[in-house]
């Protein structure tokens, strides 16, 4: 395989692991989407990942609400408490707020490559904001890449990623979130 | 997870993969990224400073200016141009901040798919909230009538709505917890007495003596008014304090009177039944202005200051030191109206009491006396008026609570909540308030909301109350949204007289899917069928509109820098039918005492002691309690404990306690021991709003002890119906043993 096509399907990854940390609605979150979750799990052969997901569908009175369900739960707000707030600076050595000083420095690094968010006034450090991000980087700044990840993006993930896989109900996050340290943690 | 792939590898059969996995063609095509031109290095946006924030950490609402760096909020400071409370803020000023940037806020719409008080949250959309709320709304109004739906609002947000739901859609079952739990009575009993609510009008800085009922500032911490309470002391003013705690204003009085809690309009009888008897009462005020003063001096000519030693257990001597110190200078003296004056269900006479106090010394529009303000008047733009009559007016119904404040007493609509009578309830509309934390009994209050058909809740906060919602909203805070337009004049009325206009301006845009007070309630009236009612289209289009009755606009409010100055009006001075009624011949024929009369309240038990609480300098009762920063500053509520008791009880400071009222609840979490001489032997202590039991708050859940849910033992004051708080007993509780307290 030569070098381009190799970085486009980086950066395909990168988009389909933010498209995956969405909201979860019927618009995107159909049966097309799971079906190509579950043969990305087939090529990496995640075979017990895909099991668990075929069950969790199988079994489900609305795999769609159940999802939405859990993502409220893990990342939105929620009883006992919200799990894990996908924003860098709610976990990176801040004090739990948001747009914390790692949000700040996760902005003007984009500025620095030449981005910006369309919403400006969104929170930069949102975790689908910064796969997105590498996403960019992936097709032509591999060296941004991996100072993106190595200094922003993989010290605060590490610990939400615990959280998630500690107090996860449901197998979707757990999954994308391990899928989201497999393509990230080879990158550096 | 079985890593039987590794990612280089993958990598390596990528050719494959993409024919296999079309991952493309599942996500969207657009991403939240712009190509921006480049930044170097060091180069980031400069800090702007932003004008026309108003605060609503509390209700004082300071004038704020924002320093915002690149759409980020970093700091909060007081605007240099105001002259209210300049550039000083408090602390909760300060950290608006961590509530902006709490990342337990709410920040979508939620749908409870689980029950009421044990939700299960999901995200939904704005249109499916909306829907539900109007359906679900709607379905009440038309099976129950408009008085199936309580509303329970609170803050600069809530007006807006609350218009809407009693005017347009009309329902009386109103209920502001600052009215019914807090200042309502002192409003009435001060309407009953002089025509006008008091706020909190005394000319402090120029008061040669000001007298304190249970205020505590420096614990109670609103700008301008502890610079004005300040300033009074810097210049002279001999300052009394009563209160059953050595608080912060007790630490500088010079007089401090630990009187016995429940007892406080016998000691005013006192003071003033010994000034009519010593002759030193301001005659010329009293001919040219009060009512029924000889009918009122007979009407308290028991109080003597024996008598009301024994009741207040303070000496007899220490009650005629205060009213010969308020008598030797008077008129210019500040009897402070206070605020939070919902304790004893006694209270209206109290308040009574206090303003007849004012009148009889002649200090009433006098320098350092009772003075209001001469602010300018912006005209509010609302919803239009309905045609519900009273029949449904469950006061007027019950035919009591003849001087309630503005709305429907809490308590008469949830017994009707419960009970069902004189009708059934089933809507609820919670609007910034946290009836869970601010209405003693929770346990009806949790009956009230699982009866109901629907419940809507709109926050910026998770609260305890939002538990029992059914749809949750998330509501732009005052930082990021034009609102309510602050009026008033400087603080000291011996500085050049002047007004100022200082609408509230956003210094940031709100984040995530937050909205304003005019959009939602337009929505929901839209749904609810209204839609031609709406008086206004947006906020800011309703600011505008109310700022050009007094010939300004959002445009020129940023041209001044947020504020409007104007010379003002010299506020002394008294008018000729200004009239006090010192005995009020309504008020009998309502059947209460027409001349302020004490009401003994319920003796503590033994064993137990006394509930009072009160504010904590860095806390705005329970609205602060999962702000980072104020919860750094004062972590925990600690209960004070006198020293003596602590000693027999062989409790120390810093010990582990609950609390357990007499009733037999217990607190859900507990607290630290305060041990102090600055309480008395029969009287416990706690700051309010602290004990959340909402896990969603994740930093103020179980953080001290909710002195609310140890108000289980419900007084209403006749008067008004509003709650009396204070008259719960209670023990402590250490690893597991309950501890009888010896007072």
């Amino acid at each position: 395989m030569d070098t381009t096509s190799r970085q486009i399907t980086i950066s395909d990854i990168f988009r389909f692991l933010a498209q995956s940390m969405r909201y979860p609605d019927a618009e995107w979150f159909n049966d097309h989407f799971c079906s190509v979750l579950l043969t990305l799990l087939d090529e990496l052969h995640w075979q017990k990942d895909r099991e668990e997901l075929v069950s969790a569908k199988a079994c489900a009175k609305n795999f769609l609400e159940d999802v939405q369900i859990e993502h409220t739960r893990l990342f939105i707000n929620a009883i006992p408490h919200v799990v894990a707030a996908p924003y860098a600076s709610v976990h990176d050595k801040g004090d739990g707020t948001l747009y914390g000083k790692i949000a700040e420095q996760t902005k003007k690094f984009y500025r620095e490559k030449g981005f910006a968010l369309t919403k400006e006034n969104d929170l930069p450090d949102h975790l689908v904001y910064e796969l997105e991000f590498l996403a960019l980087l992936a097709k032509d700044d591999p060296e941004g890449q991996k100072i993106f990840l190595t200094t922003l993006f993989t010290p605060w993930f590490e610990v939400f990623r615990s959280k998630v896989l500690e107090e996860a109900h449901h197998p979707y996050y757990r999954v994308v979130v391990n899928l989201i340290v497999f393509f990230t943690r080879e990158e550096l | 997870m079985s890593l039987k792939v590794t990612r280089r590898k993958f990598l390596q059969t990528a050719s494959l993969a993409a024919a296999s996995v079309p991952l493309a063609k599942v996500v969207s095509a657009e991403t939240g990224f712009v190509r921006d031109s480049f930044t170097p290095s060091g180069s980031f946006a400069g800090t702007q400073t932003v004008t026309g924030g108003v605060c609503e950490m509390c209700f004082w609402r300071c004038q704020l200016v924002g320093k915002v760096r690149d759409k980020k909020l970093v700091k909060l400071e007081g605007n240099p141009k105001s002259i209210d409370n300049g550039k000083s803020i408090c602390a909760r000023g300060n950290a608006g901040i961590k509530l902006l940037y709490d990342p337990d806020r709410l920040k979508f719409p939620l749908k409870n798919v689980g029950e009421r008080g044990k939700p299960v949250w999901k995200q939904i959309s704005w249109q499916e909230a909306l829907d539900e709320c109007g359906s679900k709304l709607k379905a009440v109004q038309e099976k129950y009538g408009s008085h199936g739906i309580a509303v329970f609002p609170h803050g600069a947000s809530a007006k807006y709505p609350m218009d809407f739901f009693e005017k347009v859609v009309g329902t009386h079952n109103v209920s502001e917890a600052s009215f019914f739990q807090c200042r309502g009575i002192r409003d009435s009993a001060y309407m009953a007495t002089f025509a006008t609510a008091p706020g909190e009008s005394v000319d402090m800085p120029n008061a040669k003596a000001i007298l304190l009922i249970g205020c505590h500032f420096g614990e109670n911490v609103h700008v301008s008014h502890v610079k004005a309470y300040l300033k009074g002391l810097e210049n002279g003013a001999k300052l009394i304090v009563v209160d059953p705690r050595y608080s912060a204003s007790a630490a500088k009085s010079h007089i401090w009177v630990q009187i016995k809690p429940g007892t406080d309009t016998a000691f005013l009888l006192a003071v003033m039944n010994y000034l009519m008897e010593k002759d030193k009462y301001d005659k010329k005020f009293i001919a040219a202005h009060c009512v029924g003063f000889a009918e009122f001096k007979k009407g308290i000519s028991h109080a003597s200051l024996d008598w009301a030693a024994k009741i207040c257990d303070v000496p007899a001597k220490q009650i005629q030191e205060v009213a010969e110190l308020l008598a030797a200078n008077a008129p210019n003296v500040s009897i402070h109206p206070g605020r939070h004056v919902s304790w004893h269900g006694n209270d209206f006479q109290r308040m009574r009491a206090q303003a007849c106090l004012t009148a009889i010394l002649g200090a009433i529009g006098v320098k350092g006396g009772f003075v209001k303000a001469k602010g300018v008047k912006v005209k509010g733009i609302s919803w239009p008026m309905g045609e519900e009559g009273g029949e449904h007016n469950l006061r007027l119904l019950a035919d009591k609570h003849h001087y309630a404040p503005p709305g429907t007493p809490t308590e008469l609509i949830r017994d009707a909540c419960i009970s069902g009578k004189p009708y059934p309830i089933k809507g609820c509309v919670i609007w910034g308030q946290n009836p869970m934390q601010t209405i003693p009994g929770q346990q009806r209050t949790i009956a009230a909301m699982k009866q109901m058909d629907f419940v809507m809740c709109v926050d910026v906060m998770p609260t305890d109350i939002t538990m029992y919602a059914d749809i949750l909203l998330p509501e732009a805070c005052y930082l990021e949204r034009y609102d309510y337009i602050k009026t008033g004049t400087q603080w000291n009325f011996a500085d050049r007289h002047q007004q100022y206009i200082a609408p509230r301006m956003p210094l940031v845009d709100a984040m995530f899917e937050r909205k304003d007070e005019v959009w939602i309630t337009n929505e929901i009236a839209k749904r609810m069928g209204y839609g031609d009612k709406i008086p206004v289209n947006s906020l800011e289009e309703k600011i505008n509109r109310e700022l050009a009755g007094v010939n300004l606009s959002i445009e020129q409010l940023k041209k001044e820098d947020g504020i409007h100055i104007q010379d003002g009006k010299d506020p002394y001075g008294v008018e000729e039918d200004f009239e006090v009624l010192l005995y009020n011949e309504d008020l009998e024929d309502n059947g209460y005492p027409a001349v302020p009369t004490y009401i003994a309240t319920e003796e503590v038990p033994k064993g137990f002691s006394r509930l009072v609480y009160g504010r904590s300098p860095v806390h705005t009762f329970n609205r602060s309690q999962n702000n980072v920063w104020l919860h750094n500053a004062m972590p925990v509520n600690p209960v004070w404990l006198n020293d003596e008791i602590a000693r027999k009880m062989g409790l120390q400071e810093g010990d582990e306690v609950g609390l357990v009222n007499s009733e037999g609840v217990m607190s859900s979490s507990k607290t630290v021991v305060k041990v102090t001489p600055g309480i008395r032997k029969d009287t416990v202590y706690l700051a309010h709003g602290y004990g959340s039991r909402n896990p969603l708050l994740t930093v103020g859940v179980n953080a001290g002890v909710d002195d609310q849910e140890l108000i289980s033992r419900l007084v209403i004051d006749p008067e008004t119906g509003c709650n009396g708080m204070r008259n719960n007993f209670v023990k402590f509780v250490k690893d597991g043993k309950v501890l009888d307290i010896p007072a």
